[in-house]
């Protein structure tokens, strides 16, 4: 309208239109880089997978590459909508900072509160609570290991800590000196350790301290402390490993001051060289810290789940003292020595007793002592069988968890009761070379149940018990030695996926949400083996070799051992620890539902965040602006004539539409769009917009009301403009359909890895419980063909993503049913029972062939 | 028995050398490992490889002058290139020299291992064309 009475000002007309194809131009861009992100984010997810070798340029032209693609989109964006963004502008410089923080190798340190209970660490990121304490929490969570009751001053408090005092900037300083600078640079070092143990703690920060003490105290009685470093990132825990300050026996009125001590390890002089000799910022390095009540130890020591000195042997090694485990830590006194079968019943295989004649304990003042030890257990056995067998089961299921060889330090108190005190891999002699070559001839003895099926999304090797998951919710308790197969790989498995050794699905791809997961817990994952649902059978024993691609029955003891040996994960190099923190920063996406209040600018945290509101602002800035609500030639804006009552406004970005397409009204045939075609040729098929629930012969049911109800509901609605912005590969569509307001968003490539559909359904005229029962169905009906579904009361929101284009079309296609099916189902959901039946007559109304060829179509 | 394969692997990035060393021996390879590229070229002046997986763009002579050396001194060698993927003009020109075949960064173990395979069987053959 607005276009047409600018018709009589041709000048103006003109700005203006030049104007809307200028934002139009910036839409097709925009498109195009969002696109563009979400393939680097899938190729760079995939490259944590550990079948790719890459580098740190590889990283950096990623970064580079990412970072021009999303500022683009954004820039694009305030084109498009005329707006600034300056909330957004604000998200994405925070993003680009821990992006650039991460190739850095430096950490940035997320808000926390200062002091964190043990018994929450849980689920805690390891940049808070570093990755000694964040692995202690983890098997006291997850494995129900007893360990010490305690709390974690976190990273957060020790860059407060460090910055209240001036320490940040002088550790700047620190970073100009180099190798040569020896002396300057220890005497730099010195300086700031000084300063860190002078300082006087942030009161807060003391406070919150010395309330975690007094805690321990009142609860857990604890009159002793033992404070220890949990250091972060930089390799973290291996390679600085020792290094850092750890104080025991502390009083509790000492706590501060050990925490300083703790703190002020990061500046010691061989820290900072060791950091410079390992080409890492000698100043750079933040800490957590935990306070642990010190376990008046009878006995204590270390377990080694493989013998170092004999890694070829079944064996485990446990070294043992009385007292507290100092000696056996540092290794200069008196300890026993078992060798224990790793084989259940564990027996012990040799023994070497030593004469302990004394032992260490908590002195009555602040510190250690060193006490005699009885003179009659001074050549007995530390530990016998029983709790040798007790170490050793434990000892294997933090193995198992870790998945990989563990130097755990445990110890026993005055009760008896066995304590872990810390967990971290073992670093072993690297395996023969052509291990894995030998392997591979006794492999052959193994019967194989899949091999070389689909794609592997994780490599690793691991055992377990075939669990075929009938019930997703009830995945989200599984145990560690659960392989669990799927058939779709739904992210909804992803909350038992952290817990299982292993994830076979019969489709999906390693670009999907769960084979991310699968690679942020470094479980081995295989995916898309189209029939592992058929082959594996509930209760089996079986190998997953997500290396080879293979899958044994039984226990493939030689494999398993050649995992556990190798020196180091591909996962702990630097440049994988570089692109997952990377990845934290890209990835993950917090806005789900543009219609939710928290979808705004300022929720961004990652670049996906941000790609995902601005994608969604555009569109509704074309949708609900003036631009294409007005039919305008110059803008390539159609009618689509349907022969169903549908008023279908097509606006082609480039190659949706036929180039004879030239009158502002075209067909179907004209449609080029590859996901616009199919979803419009079964919404118009025979029976479809008709099909109202009673029409789906369903006997008769129901048959009368829907002649007597007015499609649109019962107080029809003026009718919307409905509107598909389209390209050749390209559809977003919005349709308001009386009172439900349907989007599709979908790409539809030959490349699997690029195809998505984003479904969201919503509104509806209707009381609350009918309402509720269609969303039901609706999740029902979108789960059967692979849908990711999420939404509350009456919004439904259904993602699919890496499916090859055959079953991309044929998904659309059910959409398009789904799309005239749903039109008025509200009305006629009486009843919970009614659920069911519909979800059967929908189910029985799509062909069942198109869904069985589209799953050929993903091999 | 069959003798096994010798694989030189240069590059700078230490993360590719560990890698393509810890897949290669589990392969049944011999794999040495080098990250400073005179210190490669010292080792193929003493000890024939089958197969010398180079980067291209290095300190010190480039994986060019490690080509132009094996194709001088080591003659049955075969080379495969890993190039950057803003680096292929340079890699072009090696074409010219006798390389095996290139690989882009990020490769897939899978494609690295298949060009190894084959450029190993072509340098036995060579070799034992060589020494009849």
């Amino acid at each position: 309208m607005i276009l047409g009475k600018l018709g009589f000002l041709s000048r103006r007309k003109a700005q203006t239109v030049a104007r809307l194809q200028e934002r139009l131009g910036s839409f097709r861009d925009l498109v195009e880089k969002n696109d563009r992100v979400l393939e680097l984010i899938a190729e760079a997810s995939e490259k944590l997978g550990g079948e790719y070798i890459f580098d740190s340029h590889y990283l950096q032209t990623l970064a580079d590459d990412l970072r021009e693609a999303v500022h683009a989109v954004v820039h694009d964006l305030t084109v498009v909508t005329g707006e600034p963004y300056p909330e957004l502008l604000k998200a994405l410089a925070a993003a680009d900072a821990r992006i650039r923080a991460a190739l850095d190798s430096r950490i940035i340190v997320p808000e926390a509160e200062y002091v964190i209970p043990l018994d929450q660490v849980g689920t805690a990121s390891t940049d808070v609570v570093g990755e000694k304490m964040a692995r202690l929490g983890a098997i006291r969570a997850r494995l129900g290991c007893r360990v010490p009751a305690g709390f974690v001053v976190t990273t957060h408090a020790c860059r407060h800590l460090l910055d209240e005092i001036g320490a940040t900037e002088s550790a700047e300083e620190l970073d100009r000196l180099g190798e040569d600078d020896g002396d300057q640079l220890a005497q730099c070092a010195k300086r700031l350790q000084q300063r860190v143990r002078r300082a006087t703690l942030p009161r807060g920060l003391s406070r919150a301290i010395r309330r975690g003490v007094t805690r321990l105290e009142r609860e857990h009685r604890c009159s002793r402390f033992a404070v220890r470093s949990s250091a972060v990132g930089e390799d973290g825990e291996s390679s600085f490993a020792g290094q850092y300050k750890t104080v025991l026996g502390v009083e509790p009125e000492n706590v501060c001051s050990a925490f300083q001590e703790v703190v002020a390890s990061l500046y010691d002089p061989h820290v900072v060289r060791y950091r410079l000799s390992r080409g890492l910022p000698p100043g750079r390095g933040v800490m957590a810290v935990g306070c642990l009540c010190l376990v008046p130890a009878e006995v204590s020591g270390v377990v080694y789940t493989l013998n170092p000195a004999s890694v070829e042997d079944e064996d485990l090694l446990v070294v043992a003292a009385r007292g507290l485990g100092k000696v056996v830590v540092e290794g200069d006194g008196a300890v026993d020595r078992f060798t224990v079968a790793r084989q259940p019943p564990h027996q012990v295989v040799d023994s070497t007793i030593a004469n302990k004649e004394t032992m260490l304990v908590a002195s009555s003042g602040s510190g250690l002592a060193e006490d005699p030890v009885d003179e009659k257990l001074r050549e007995e056995p530390a530990v016998r069988g029983p709790r040798l067998r007790e170490l050793a089961e434990m000892a294997l299921r933090i193995e198992r968890y870790m998945r990989c060889a563990q130097d755990i330090e445990w110890t026993v108190d005055r009760d008896g009761q066995l304590f872990m005190l810390q967990t971290r891999p073992l670093k072993l002699p690297l395996p023969e070379p052509g291990l894995r070559d030998d392997l591979s001839e006794i492999v052959k003895q193994y019967p194989v149940l899949l091999n070389n099926r689909g794609e592997v999304s994780c490599r690793g090797i691991a055992h377990g018990t075939v669990h075929v998951v009938e019930d997703v919710e009830a995945a989200e308790k599984v145990s560690p030695d659960t392989v669990l197969v799927a058939r779709t790989a739904t992210p909804k498995l992803a909350g038992g996926l952290s817990a299982a050794s292993a994830v076979i699905t019969d489709h999906g791809s390693s670009t999907g949400h769960l084979s991310a997961v699968a690679r942020e817990f470094r479980v081995p994952m295989i995916v898309n083996t189209q029939i592992a649902t058929e082959v594996l059978e509930d209760g089996v024993d079986v190998t997953v070799d997500a290396e080879e691609n293979v899958v044994y029955r039984g226990r493939v003891e030689e494999l398993l051992r050649y995992e556990l040996r190798r020196q180091s994960l591909f996962q702990d190099k630097p440049e994988f620890r570089m692109l997952r923190s990377m990845l934290h920063a890209i990835a993950p996406l917090s806005l789900r539902d543009p219609q939710a209040p928290e979808f705004t600018a300022a929720s961004c945290s990652t670049y996906h965040d941000v790609i995902r509101f601005a994608h969604e602002t555009a569109i509704t800035a074309l949708t609900e602006g003036e631009l294409v609500s007005r039919s305008s030639d110059a803008l390539g804006v159609r009618r689509l004539a349907l022969p169903i009552p549908l008023d279908l406004t097509v606006l082609d970005l480039g190659g949706g539409l036929t180039a004879d397409a030239k009158d502002r009204v075209v067909g179907i045939d004209d449609v080029t769009s590859r996901p616009l075609r199919p979803l419009l040729e079964e919404l118009t098929a025979d029976g479809v917009w008709d099909t109202s629930p009673a029409a789906m012969d369903l006997n008769g049911f129901m048959s009368s009301a829907t002649r007597s109800t007015p499609l649109t509901g019962p107080a029809a609605a003026r009718p919307e403009p409905n509107l598909a912005i389209v390209s050749d590969r390209y559809l977003h569509l919005s349709l308001r359909l009386g009172y439900h307001f349907n989007i599709v968003d979908t790409y539809l490539t030959e490349t699997r890895n690029d195809n998505y559909v984003h479904f969201r359904f919503a509104g509806g005229v209707t009381e609350l419980a009918r309402r509720s029962r269609r969303a039901a169905l609706l999740k029902a009906i979108l789960e059967r063909y692979d849908f990711a579904v999420e939404g509350t009361g009456d919004l439904v929101i259904g993602r699919i993503k890496g499916v090859s284009a055959t079953t991309m079309v044929a998904r659309l296609r059910m959409l398009g049913r789904l799309i005239g099916f749903t039109r008025q189902l509200d009305i006629f959901l009486r009843d919970d029972t009614l659920v069911e039946r519909y979800l059967e007559d929908f189910l029985t109304a799509l062909p069942h062939a198109s869904r069985a060829e589209s799953f050929k179509g993903d091999g | 028995m069959k003798r096994p394969v010798d694989v030189l692997v240069l590059d700078d990035e230490s993360v590719v050398c560990d890698r393509l060393k810890d897949h290669l021996d589990n392969k049944g390879y011999h794999t040495e490992i080098f990250e400073e590229s005179q210190r490669a070229i010292d080792r193929l002046a003493d000890k024939w490889f089958d197969v010398v997986i180079t980067d291209l763009r290095m300190e010190g002579p480039t994986g060019l002058d490690v080509l132009h050396f094996v194709r001088r001194h080591c003659n049955s060698t075969q080379v495969i290139i890993i190039t950057g993927y803003a680096e292929m003009d340079s890699a072009r020109e090696a074409e010219y020299s006798g390389v095996f075949d290139f690989v882009t960064k990020p490769f897939s173990l899978k494609t690295l291992e298949a060009k190894v395979k084959k450029a190993a069987r072509k340098a036995r053959r060579l070799k034992d064309k060589e020494t009849p």
